[in-house]
This record gives structure tokens, sequence and C-alpha cells, in this order.
């Protein structure tokens, strides 16, 4: 009778995990650029502003608009706000 | 480039995929992480990115050297690679504290001796980078390990971001057998690395920069101006804030190397649980803790040769760790002061632990006590900037002036969540990662989204840099 490694079986297939740690890291990111988008544009914006940088932002720009069309992006700033009330830290 | 930034997500984004992409070519992988590490560190200074280059180049040849040799020249290799090493770090760190503490000795005896200063940047991560070395020439001499014939082992080693600019210190033995060939995606813990990530993430932006900008650094910059038990809320709220600052940056960097597929030692352990000194060094910055011990108190002797002479290598070693942290005599007193209490530990038969977990629950206790309030008294030599900051701060104190407190029920609650990272059964973070790896893909990733969102919400305005950059 073959013997085989039990671990074999419970080990999980190793390019899924790969898989699933990429779609966690990009899927996350790009929902808190969607969802916060104003740091996306304030952080491009304190750039040098080379071309590559530029379109960066005017692409920044444009998901900050849609986001903010959509109503997307103001929960955030409601968010921020309800916890500044709360905590007494002092507004951005 | 800190760790909870844009810039870093962004920077991380690109490393991620091409890591793995060129995984099964582990030498354009190396050679990509390399870029990648000295692209993470110019972003300070780019001019130190050649400190870095010319420390692995110079430790890479040592190596061989020593290796090539036997005997007294083998030795004699050695010490002249740890003397080039601790004279870099020497000449950036300790030159003008040791120049003015000789100037100040001799004008004590009324002998004015001018010695020049240099004004020269600190490199951030020298001491770090240091230590990796040495443990890298240190191994090689003592045959644990034989040196690479490969130099960009080396500068990965070196320079590999996650580790680089505040630890935790990867024994070059434990680091370089993952050099060698591909690394296997299913060795990624994505949901430890994920918790490691979010657990660091908010253990500084919210708890460590709040505490900072809330309170400790308006006690510490004019003690004078405060009142005792503000001083007393003070030490606490620092003894947290440094625990999570420094703790986070560990945690995050942990966790980012596993997702890369290296694995990198433990750095904390509940550290304020701890029953007596000996057991608090186990349990913070445990990969310091552990080289000191292998690196400096082992070769010193240990406690080979009887109390006294370990009474003495103990000192030595605790008061050379003080000053590993800055050039300071405050750093100095508080290494000093460590050891103190681990001699007088040793010489009262208190060990660690599981000595006291003999000793019933009493004793436990008392150890606990007497542990924590000696740690964070302790701390207040780490945070003072100068001599008289720490004897104004200990005086007014102690003075029991006024017992008013300035503390808003804000960063007391930022303290409370501070305490909670020490109280909450560790139990309950190993099941919260078991359940988030057993979770479906939709919520793999709304957690991670969810609680960066609430953090970002709670964020003050910007992120204060980690404080063990500095050293």
């Amino acid at each position: 009778m073959k013997h085989t490694n039990p671990t074999e079986f419970e080990r999980p297939h190793p390019m899924g995990e790969l898989r699933t740690a990429a779609i966690v890291i990009y899927a996350t990111l790009m929902l808190l650029a969607v969802t916060i988008p104003q740091s996306v544009v304030n952080w491009l914006a304190d750039m040098n502003g080379n071309p590559v940088e530029e379109t960066a932002l005017r692409g920044a720009e444009v998901l900050r608009n849609l986001s903010q069309r959509a109503g997307v992006a103001t929960g955030y700033q409601r968010a921020r706000d309800i916890f500044i009330a709360i905590s007494g830290v002092e507004p951005d | 480039m800190l760790f909870p930034t844009i810039e870093f997500a962004v920077f991380f984004a690109v490393v991620f995929p091409i890591t793995w992409l060129l995984n099964a070519h582990y030498t354009w992988k190396k050679v990509f992480l390399v870029a990648a590490s000295y692209y993470f560190y110019a972003a300070w200074r780019p001019e130190f990115t050649l400190l870095l280059l010319v420390s692995s180049v110079f430790n890479y040849g040592a190596a061989l050297l020593i290796d090539r040799f036997k005997g007294r020249a083998r030795l004699a290799v050695l010490w002249a690679a740890v003397a080039a090493n601790l004279g870099l770090l020497g000449y950036f760190k300790y030159y003008n504290f040791f120049a003015a503490s000789l100037m100040n000795a001799f004008a004590a005896f009324g002998v004015k001796v001018g010695i020049g200063f240099i004004e020269v940047a600190l490199p951030i991560a020298i001491s770090f980078l240091t230590f990796h070395a040495l443990s890298y020439i240190i191994d090689v001499y003592r045959r644990v390990l034989a040196p690479t014939r490969s130099l960009l082992d080396i500068m990965f080693y070196i320079g590999f971001f996650p580790h680089l600019i505040a630890g935790p210190i990867v024994r070059a033995n434990k680091f370089l057998v993952q050099t060698v060939g591909p690394r296997d995606p299913a060795n990624i813990r994505l949901g430890q690395s994920v918790f490691l990530i979010l657990g660091g993430l908010f253990k500084k932006v919210v708890i460590a920069n709040y505490l900072s900008t809330g309170f400790v650094d308006g006690v510490f910059r004019d003690p004078a101006a405060n009142s005792s038990l503000d001083l007393i809320f003070g030490m606490y709220a620092y003894a947290l804030q440094i625990y999570c600052d420094f703790s986070a940056y560990t945690d995050i960097a942990i966790g980012i190397a596993n997702l890369l597929g290296y694995e990198f030692p433990q750095n904390f352990n509940y550290p304020y649980r701890a029953v007596s000194v000996q057991d608090f060094w186990r349990r913070w910055h445990m990969s310091l803790s552990s080289w000191l011990r292998d690196y400096l108190y082992m070769p010193l002797g240990g406690s080979k040769f009887g109390t006294l002479a370990t009474c003495r290598n103990i000192m030595i070693t605790m008061a050379l760790g003080g000053l590993w942290h800055g050039a300071s005599w405050a750093f100095l007193i508080w290494g000093s002061l460590h050891g103190l209490a681990l001699v007088i530990e040793r010489l009262l038969g208190v060990t660690g632990e599981h000595g006291a977990k003999k000793r019933g629950t009493f004793a436990t206790v008392l150890g606990w006590l007497v542990t924590t309030q000696f740690v964070c008294l302790a701390w207040v030599f780490f945070r003072a900037p100068s001599t008289d900051a720490w004897l104004g701060y200990f005086a007014t104190m102690f003075s029991g002036r006024s017992w008013s407190t300035s503390m808003t029920p804000f960063v007391a609650a930022i303290c409370v969540l501070g305490a909670l990272s020490h109280i909450l059964p560790p139990r309950w973070f190993v099941t919260l990662e078991k359940r988030y790896d057993e979770a479906s893909l939709p919520v793999k990733v709304l957690v991670p989204f969810v609680v960066i969102y609430l953090i970002s919400v709670a964020a003050p305005a910007g992120i204060a840099p980690f404080i063990y950059f500095q050293f």
C-alpha cells in the first residue's frame, strides 16, 4: 500500500494563496482610493509634477469627481466630522 | 518612506507582483528587491545609499577573508572588520558625544581641550545596518555560517527594505538560507500578515500618534509646568506610546516580508506582562536582546565565570545596549539601570516567567507590579531630551505638587485602547486570524478595507516618524 504524506492533502494550493493575497491587496487599495479619493489627490498634488505625476493627478481628480457624484466619497468626510466632534481633536 | 503612507502603499503595490513574477528567476528577483530596497532607503537621503553599498561590499569581503584564514589571523581579520563597522557607527553616531564628554571631563580638572565637532547628518538606521553586518561576519567566524560567494545576497540581507530601518534584527544564518532559491507562495500566511499590518497601522497611526501629540510631548516639553499627576500619567502614556510605535513598525515589517515570501523573527511578546526585568527583555525587542546576548554577553564570558564576572558582563551588555539607542548620558543611564535591575534579580534569585509561576500568584502579581513600575520609570530617561529634563521631570513628579490633570477623556480612551493590546488574551488574536483565513474572499477584502478606512477616519493630520528611526 502506498503511503502518502497527509500534509500534501492539507496544504493549500500555493498559487491559490498568492492569488488570494494579490486580490486582497489590490482590492483593498482600489476600495480605499474610491472611498477616500481626496487623499490620493492630495498626495499627488504634493509631488514635483513631472508629466507622469501630472497625468496621475488628473486621473485621481477624475476619480474623486466620479466618487463624489456617486456619493461614495462623502461618507468619509461625514465620518471624519463625527469623529472630530466626539473626540475633540483639532480639525484638519 | 513611512509604512503608513500612500507613498509606501504604491511602492508595495509595485514591488509585490514583480517579486512574485520573478520568483522562478531568483537572481533577478534579488536584483529587483535590492534595487527596490535602495530606492526605499534613498527616499530619506539618496547619498546614504552609498553607505549601504560600502557596508555590504566591505562585509562581503571581510567574511571571505575570515573564512580563508585560520587561528590568530582569522581572529585578527574579525577584529579589524568589527572595528571598521563600529568605527563607521561611532563616527556618525557617537563622535560628537564622546568629543563633548571628553572636553567636559578635562574642563572639570581645569584643562581646556579643543576637539572639533563634525557636522554630519546621522544616516537613518545605521545601528540596525551595523548589527546585521556584525551578525554576518561573526557567524562566519564562528563557522555557524559559510560565507556567501554572492555579493548580491549580502546586499539583499543587509538592505532588504522591511527590516532595513528599524528591524527586527534578522540573523544572517536565518535569512541567507531564504535567498538560495525561489520562495514557496504556500508560505504566505495571509491572516497573520494582514492582522500584523492592520494591528501595526492602528497602533502607530491612532494610539502612538495621539498619545504623542495629545499628551506625552506636552508633559515632557516642560515638566515644571505640569502637575505631578500629569507627569505620572505622562510616564505611563509614554510607555504605551513607545510600545505601540516600535512594535507597530516591526509587526508591519514582519507582515510585509511574509507577503513577499520571507520569514522574520518575532520582536515583541506582550512585554508589559513581564513579571521580572529578565522576563521583560525576553519580550521586548527580542531580536535586539538575543543579539546582545549572543554577540556581546556570551563573548564576554556570560555566566560561566562566577557571580561577580556575570554581574559585570550584565552591566557592560546593558550599558552598551542603552548607548546603542543613542549618544547621550540618558540612554547610558537607562541601559545601566536595566543592567542593575538584572543584577539585583540574579543576586536575589529572581528568574523569568517560569520561576515566577513556581512561586505562586502573589509573587507573580508582585513581580509584575514591580517590573512594570521600574520599566515605566526608566522610560523617563529614554524620553527626556537632556539631563536637566529628566531631573526636572522626576523632581516635579515626586514633589506631589497639584493632583489635577490636563489629560482629556479622548487621550484617556486612547490609553485604555493601548492597554487593551496587553490585556486581551493572545488566543483571541489567533482565533481572529484563523477565522479570517477560513472566510470567503469578499470578507478577506472587506476586513482590511474597513479597518484601514476607520483608521483613516480617526487618524491625526500628519504621521510622525517612528521613534526607533533615530537609532
